[in-house]
């Protein structure tokens, strides 16, 4: 009982105690908070990363892509164990190529990749149309051209003339002139969907408190060329689109590579009937994953195919994610092992301090081990405390993150989070039960291992030594 | 026969050390005290008479020689039990009083019995325990401070205080180390009445130790220790029991020549 009365008089009367508390409590403070925004980060970064890959992909390994895909597609559906499992399929040929088109009579190249899609199917696998900056496209997407780009296409099209800037001549002159397009429409050149950063730049001069800082290169309607290259041979090809919506998933690199069209018209570009890349496969349930891969694997382990889910095949990314949160997680816990050293450092201090105490408690007749259960059970005390109000700071802040940010951005002038490197409009946070759980243990359990130390200490005093102690 | 003893230790011995150098502190003591006897133990500074105490009240243990207690030796009990006799048969106080200076007056008369209990049982037994110490408190007559921190009392209400805390266990034997030494005159003598009386009317057998030879008159008998010997074997004492106090101490202070026999061969 003697152990409890002294460590609740020792919490209440040693202001160097607090000191200990204070540390514990910073250090657990910031551990919560940096865990949450990167966990809340690297949610929202997966969520992207995922953004248009399906949970699993069935993929060949070259450009050229490979035959037949609506029997292979028949062939999973069939399949009894694949059936029950997956919920939707589409094909998609992909491939790099190149986009010109002109803003303000000044000529634009930007190399793109131009996916080729069906977009009912495309749609049901997810990732894809709740993205199209067009409304009118998130339950039904399609190529086709709305009202007023269909308007701004034909004004367009009339001021300028018929004639539009082709690609740049070939500065190889000796090499063979590429071959011609595939006939297209002439008048009404196809649809495509163009990633938002492909249209859009960001105008860095733009007054800070403009809402919308995006200079608009390429509007609905307007004409595009897009250049790549065909069949077995290479030989380059291009044709002219119309840009129909925007692709907007806030994932840079999507947003600023992609530009959808439709599968077939892309077949016929490339002169590649019938082929795709890849087949998108969405699960019913994506914990089975491993099992449909595996089953996909031997059902297809003839053909030159390669089947991964969408974490394997942003493997490298989420490593890294993953290796970036594990090296801060245990710097931060250096910051608490850091408060530990000052536990031991105090503690030292107040055994020292307490030296004719114990004496007296020994002479009493207190055990050693009482004496050691005082101190760890201080030292125990010290850490429930700071975690316990480390974490209520912690979580605090968690949650109104956003708010401390935009207070220290006005006080200190200083953008803290340029919402135009990331994308997010806000701090995304996470705030994870088990990790805050983790920190408190780990806290605690630091703060308990680093008074043990001394506890040993003042339960080792010999009793007439700490009485004699001035 | 040894059973029957109340407590005696036979040729004590004990060195301190510190790194190369070693300070014998006693050479060889025999004593012993019956039950119900106020022994005093005298002698000069470094005569060795703390140590004396804390080898009998086994806060220390003795390189040579043994202590007994009730018919057990005690010197080599382990450690566990020797807190138990701390704790259940034996009371200490000290001149500096040695109060816990977080814990109010009456929660350090508390302590002894605090350690005996777990917090669980003390839930039932704590309210007697609180009653006990209240009683003990206004025995000393500090009831009205019982509520106050050591800091905030007197020399001679820490020392009523430290004594309700070594009579709370209800030991058999009280060890008092120069329980006088930091109060003054009047003070000292009250608290050493309150031992006199505890001694006369509860029958504590009580070990002071002391340099205060007035002090230690007022006790049954003296023990003097000189450069770690008794001066006077405690077998040659004359059977002291129920020695009342001399009248005419207080007009011949002289200790150098006690007034009577009885006096010189108990060592003085």
């Amino acid at each position: 009982m003697y152990k409890l009365l002294l460590c609740w008089k020792y919490l209440r009367t040693r202001y160097l105690a607090m000191v200990c508390i204070v540390s514990v409590m910073l250090g657990v403070a910031t551990l919560i908070v940096v865990n949450s925004v990167m966990g809340g980060f690297s949610t929202k970064l997966k969520e992207r990363l995922h953004g248009l890959l399906s949970d699993v992909v069935l993929e060949s390994y070259d450009y050229d892509g490979f035959t037949d895909a609506p029997s292979k597609m028949a062939l999973i559906r069939n399949d009894p164990l694949l059936s029950n499992e997956v919920e939707a399929m589409t094909a998609t040929l992909e491939i790099f190529a190149m986009l010109q088109f002109t803003f303000r009579e000044v000529p634009f190249t930007r190399p793109v990749r131009i996916i080729g899609i069906e977009p009912e199917s495309r749609k049901a696998v997810g990732g894809f149309a709740e993205h199209l900056v067009n409304p009118r496209n998130h339950d039904k997407p399609s190529f086709n051209l709305d009202e007023s780009a269909r308007e701004r296409y034909v004004i367009r099209r009339a001021s300028r003339g018929v004639d539009f800037p082709g690609p740049r001549e070939a500065p190889n002159l000796n090499e063979p002139p590429p071959p011609d397009p595939p006939p297209s429409k002439p008048h009404e050149p196809q649809g495509v969907i163009v990633g938002y950063a492909i249209a859009h730049y960001r105008d860095r001069n733009a007054p800070a408190d403009l809402p919308n800082k995006d200079v608009r290169t390429l509007e609905p309607g307007d004409e595009v060329v897009i250049t790549t290259v065909s069949g077995a041979k290479l030989s380059p090809v291009f044709d002219r689109f119309v840009v129909a919506d925007y692709f907007k998933s806030e994932m840079s690199e999507y947003d600023s590579n992609y530009v959808f069209m439709p599968i077939d018209h892309l077949q016929k570009l490339r002169t590649m009937e019938d082929r795709v890349t890849s087949i998108q496969i969405k699960l019913k349930d994506y914990d089975k994953a491993p099992k449909v891969v595996a089953r996909l694997k031997e059902l297809f382990a003839n053909a030159p195919l390669e089947v991964q889910t969408w974490e394997q095949k942003q493997g490298a990314v989420l490593a890294a994610i993953r290796v970036e949160k594990g090296i801060l997680n245990i710097l931060l816990f250096l910051i608490i092992a850091v408060a530990g050293f000052g536990i031991l450092a105090i503690f030292s201090m107040i055994v020292v301090e307490k030296t004719r105490d114990i004496g007296i408690l020994k002479a009493l007749g207190a055990s050693n081990g009482g004496i050691l259960t005082i101190f760890i059970g201080y030292g125990l005390l010290l850490g429930l405390v700071g975690a316990g109000l480390g974490t209520m700071i912690g979580l605090e802040i968690t949650v109104h993150i956003n708010d401390i940010e935009k207070f220290i951005a006005s006080v200190t002038g200083q953008d803290i989070f340029p919402r135009d490197v990331y994308y997010f409009d806000k701090i995304p946070t996470d705030i994870n039960l088990f990790s805050v759980l983790v920190v408190n243990l780990g806290s605690v359990g630091i703060a308990v291992l680093f008074s043990i130390l001394p506890a040993l200490r003042a339960s080792m005093l010999h009793p007439v030594r700490a009485l004699r102690y001035e | 026969m040894d059973e029957n003893r109340f407590m005696f230790a036979s040729n004590l011995q004990k060195t301190y050390r510190k790194n190369a150098i070693s300070t014998p502190v006693l050479k060889g003591v025999d004593m012993e005290v019956a039950e119900g006897e106020f022994l005093s133990v005298v002698g000069a500074s470094g005569s060795g008479k703390s140590t004396l105490m804390h080898l009998l009240g086994s806060l220390d243990k003795p390189d040579v020689g043994e202590i007994h207690y009730r018919g057990r030796r005690i010197d080599n009990l382990s450690a566990e039990k020797r807190d138990y006799l701390r704790n259940h048969d034996f009371g200490f106080i000290f001149q500096f009083y040695h109060l816990l200076p977080e814990l109010s007056a009456l929660e350090n008369v508390m302590i002894p019995l605090m350690i005996r209990s777990s917090a669980f049982s003390w839930l039932g037994n704590g309210s007697k325990a609180r009653k006990r110490a209240v009683t003990l408190m206004e025995k000393v007559g500090l009831g009205h401070r019982m509520n106050h921190l050591p800091k905030e009392l007197s020399g001679g209400e820490m020392q009523r205080t430290a004594i309700a805390r070594a009579l709370i266990g209800n030991p058999a034997l009280l060890f008092a180390d120069e329980p006088t030494g930091n109060l003054d005159e009047d003070t000292g003598r009250e608290i050493v009445e309150l031992l006199r009386e505890l001694n006369e009317i509860d029958n504590v057998t009580i070990i002071m130790v002391t340099h205060n030879l007035e002090i230690a008159r007022g006790t049954h008998r003296i023990i003097k220790l000189v450069a770690g010997h008794v001066e006077a074997p405690a077998e040659q004492q004359p059977e002291i029991f129920g020695l009342v106090r001399p009248d005419g101490i207080e007009n011949n202070p002289g200790v150098q020549n006690p007034p009577d026999d009885t006096r010189r061969q108990a060592g003085l």
